[in-house]
């Protein structure tokens, strides 16, 4: 029987934030479709209210014609919707037969045929009386999708679910995918990776920024048409004027490797690169490749090998970030709300968050607000952030003001090198403009910049060399005059 | 028609409204329950909340019971304002306590005016060592600091046990699980003649200004307040995480300590088994009710204390067992984070219009 799923005019309003806006889609099973979008597109919104996690505020949703009230997952359960998500729901220390059985109020018997028969269907071979903490993630993931096929379901939806597996693994999955597609099992398979797109799925819609930008058939996209379309802006390339050259390096990376024992954390292999002075390195990618992981060793919020960072010839690899503030260094990280500011606290507090030992902030171990107060005055006036009261708390500053706060703190210090990632992000286009002319004007002053950042459009403006991270590896550093944004959504795929 | 509305950011006049309704509402179903167990319920709230402050001793008591609860929450409260769960300041103002009195009772029919200084040194001390127990299983370990700081509180009650049964037993006590009197040096002085409030109540007042200055004037304060908010922001910031942990640990340790010398060297004047009416675990509800301010939590320490007063009127002239003062701090502490709720969701009355 063929199923038809029909998203019609779905909105969903977060405060400050459309996650989407007015999306209408349609799927019918004996496809496999992708959703493909950047973090924070809206694409996971999407999936939950599909799911029954999060109810809309407008719009309904169709099963074969029927309007579909999803008000609770159990919903999604009842009327064949299966969801697997990408962080795995199980009792690790449950059997994998009593996860499965966990929700199901059917006899453990008849369930235990079903699940045999499934296995051995999908030659699927898992031990159903060990506990799950003893399976690898990939066999975690055939739990989940085994649970969500003893409920014959109509629509399947993966969530990034390649995010935990080896390649071994993501094969495997592709198969069984490619098979239930087959068995009239409609696929919906959420992602932000390009090359898994094209491999697997024969249809293709875009999300970017809570908007569909596009619905189209795979055979008519590559993976820079993909690309292009999830990062946006089709490519005006204003860029800065080319600084000087200037061979005097400023930083250098050796070898840089860092391993997580957090699967959901990229590792880092083999970083190598160098910045001069007064030079903007970018370095573009897809985001969850690994550019999180990067700042942080950038800036020691993780420790790395001593030598691997040499900082204006000092060996500043194992040093805190409040120690390689001491060496001129500042840096701006992505999350603005979470990590870069505390928005309970005011701004002049916020302020006193860059402390390095010239500022006064703290004498003796005690605050001088005097001091700090002085300096947010002077920040507040030379960054032109949209206030003079800097009592209020930070909360109550847009986005763009916020983030024009977050630089001047960090400009204070002068800073040799001024390390930022996604310094844009969710910004509207006056505060962008703002800032990318701040961060030009660090360059001219022979100051230097590392911009990590998933926006090619920005990178393309203000680098003077370009690397592409991918899966925590660097790309060959690349001259921006030669760099295309087709080069670039060619590198962000994986491809060479 | 009510409905829920979340609030965009939490209200600070419902901040400090929150305890105050949370008291309110205790009052109030306090009443219902005296009322199902068939007392009038004005008037055994009166005897419960009004009757034991009457009079210059009751006042005095209050002040008495409110000295280790504000003193134990103060501690508590820079553990609670950075994140980290020590609920077992019980534990520590029991082996503060055992440690002073062991010097105390070193100093065993002595006098000297250096006896009491290093009295209370050594409390502070015990109370330190005690709390940097969960302090460096959880930095260098990774355990849960509840669980080990709550353990340890049985540990250190049974260390008690032992030392006032077995070693630290009064040779002339009849086998009573006590130790020898404190001479008269190795004891706070009384304030008023013929009233038990006693002089541990200036450590508790210099704790409550202590804390205010750290928190609001030093970079230590400023590096807690970070660290409450967002770890993350604190690692960024690059602050020493660990340190500021421990240090945390050995604040709230040494206050816990000294309440427990308080304890022993003022109103009880020995050891024995039961020194503290679980004060190290009803200064949480202290701290929390008084919004782990300095000044909030004075307030809340005299209101707390009342309780443990008015389970015992009421104990004596309406018969109810004393443990209801437990209920009673069971229902603030129960109110207090229901209406927590309203910090961050505000009721809508919406009429019956669609």
């Amino acid at each position: 029987m063929n199923t038809n799923l029909k998203i019609s005019n779905v909105t969903k309003i977060y405060p400050g934030c459309v996650a989407n806006d007015n999306i209408s889609l349609e799927f019918n099973s004996g496809k496999i479709y992708a959703l493909l979008g950047e973090n924070g597109a809206g694409k996971s919104t999407l999936v939950k209210i599909l799911s029954g996690v999060i109810i809309p505020d407008e719009g309904k949703i169709y099963l074969n014609e029927n309007n579909l009230k999803l008000n609770s997952p159990l919903d999604a359960k009842k009327n064949d919707i299966g969801m697997v998500f990408q962080h795995f729901n199980l009792f690790e220390t449950l059997s994998v037969f009593e996860n499965l059985i966990i929700d199901s109020d059917e006899q453990r018997e008849s369930v235990r045929e079903k699940i045999d028969a499934i296995m051995k269907k999908y030659n699927f071979s898992i031990d159903l009386d060990i506990p799950v903490l003893n399976l690898s993630a990939g066999q975690k993931q055939k739990v989940e999708i085994i649970r969500c096929l003893i409920r014959s379901p109509k629509v399947l939806i993966m969530d990034e679910p390649t995010s935990v597996l080896t390649e071994q693994e993501t094969s495997e999955l592709f198969l069984s995918l490619k098979k239930f597609s087959d068995e009239g099992i409609l696929i919906i398979y959420i992602t932000h990776k390009l090359k898994e797109v094209m491999q697997l799925c024969d249809e293709v819609a875009v999300m970017r920024r809570g908007k569909l930008v596009s619905v189209s058939e795979i055979k008519n996209e590559n993976i820079e048409s993909l690309a292009n379309k999830m990062v946006g802006q089709n490519l005006k390339t204003i860029k800065k004027k080319k600084a000087k050259t200037s061979s005097d390096q400023l930083i250098k990376i050796t070898n840089l490797n860092f391993t997580s024992e957090d699967p959901f954390e990229t590792n880092l292999m083999d970083i190598n690169f160098s910045v001069n002075r007064g030079e903007c390195l970018g370095i573009a990618g897809i985001s969850g490749n690994g550019q999180s992981e990067l700042f942080q060793v950038l800036s020691g919020e993780i420790i790395s090998e001593k030598n691997s960072i040499e900082f204006n010839n000092n060996y500043i690899g194992d040093l805190s970030p409040q120690e390689r503030r001491e060496y001129l260094m500042a840096f701006s990280p992505e999350d603005r709300l979470e990590q870069a500011a505390i928005p309970q606290m005011k701004i002049f507090e916020n302020v006193a968050l860059n402390n390095f030992k010239s500022s006064n902030f703290f004498n003796n171990g005690l605050i001088n607000e005097n001091k700090i107060k002085e300096h947010s005055k002077k920040i507040i006036s030379d960054f032109n952030v949209n206030t003079d009261n800097i009592e209020l708390k930070s909360q109550f500053l847009s986005g763009g003001n916020l983030q024009k706060l977050i630089i001047g703190r960090e400009l204070i210090t002068s800073p040799d090198l001024l390390i930022c990632f996604n310094p844009t992000w969710g910004l509207d286009v006056g505060a962008i403009n703002y800032i990318h002319e701040t961060l030009i004007k660090i360059n001219e002053q022979n100051k230097s910049i590392i911009l990590i950042s998933t926006d090619t459009d920005e990178l393309l403006k203000l680098s003077d060399k370009i690397s592409v991270i991918h899966k925590g590896k660097l790309s060959k550093i690349m001259n921006s005059e030669e760099v295309t944004s087709e080069k670039l959504g060619i590198l962000m795929g994986g491809a060479n | 028609m009510i409905k829920i509305v979340k609030r965009d950011q939490p209200s600070r006049a419902i901040f400090f409204f929150t305890p105050v309704l949370a008291i309110i509402l205790t009052l109030v179903a306090g009443g219902l329950i005296f009322f199902i167990l068939g007392f009038k319920p004005f008037e055994a709230l009166k005897f419960f909340f009004i009757v034991p402050i009457a009079d210059k001793y009751g006042f005095s008591e209050l002040l008495l019971k409110a000295t280790p609860l504000c003193l134990i929450a103060i501690g508590l409260s820079f553990c609670f304002k950075s994140n980290n769960w020590n609920i077992g300041a019980e534990g520590q103002l029991t082996f503060g306590a055992i440690v002073s009195g062991g010097v105390a009772l070193l100093f065993y029919e002595q006098e000297g005016f250096y006896i009491l200084p290093t009295v209370i040194l050594a409390g502070a001390i015990g109370g330190m060592l005690y709390a940097s127990i969960p302090a460096i299983l959880k930095t260098y370990f990774n355990t849960n600091e509840i669980l080990v700081s709550l353990m340890l509180v049985y540990v250190s009650k049974l260390i008690l046990d032992y030392l006032v049964v077995g070693p630290w037993s009064n040779p002339e006590g009849f086998n009573f699980p006590e130790t020898r009197q404190f001479s008269d040096s190795a004891k706070l002085p009384l304030l008023f003649e013929g009233l038990r409030i006693h002089a541990g109540i200036f450590l508790a007042l210099a704790a409550v200004v202590i804390s205010w200055f750290v928190f609001y004037k030093t970079y230590l304060g400023f590096q807690m307040k970070v660290s409450g908010f967002s770890l993350k922001t604190a690692k960024y910031a690059g602050y020493k995480g660990k340190k500021m942990i421990i240090l945390v640990f050995l604040i709230s340790g040494a206050c816990a300590g000294l309440a427990g010398v308080g304890e022993i060297t003022g109103p009880i004047g020995q050891l024995h088994r039961e020194i503290s009416p679980d004060y190290g675990f009803t200064a949480i509800i202290v701290a929390f009710l008084g919004r782990l301010h300095p000044v909030g939590i004075i307030f809340a320490s005299l209101v707390v204390a009342i309780t443990y007063l008015g389970a015992e009127t009421a104990q004596i002239f309406m018969q109810i067992p004393k443990y209801t003062g437990q209920v009673f701090q069971g229902m603030i502490l129960f109110f207090l984070l229901a209406s927590d709720y309203l910090l961050f969701f505000k009721i809508k009355f919406i009429g019956l219009k669609k």
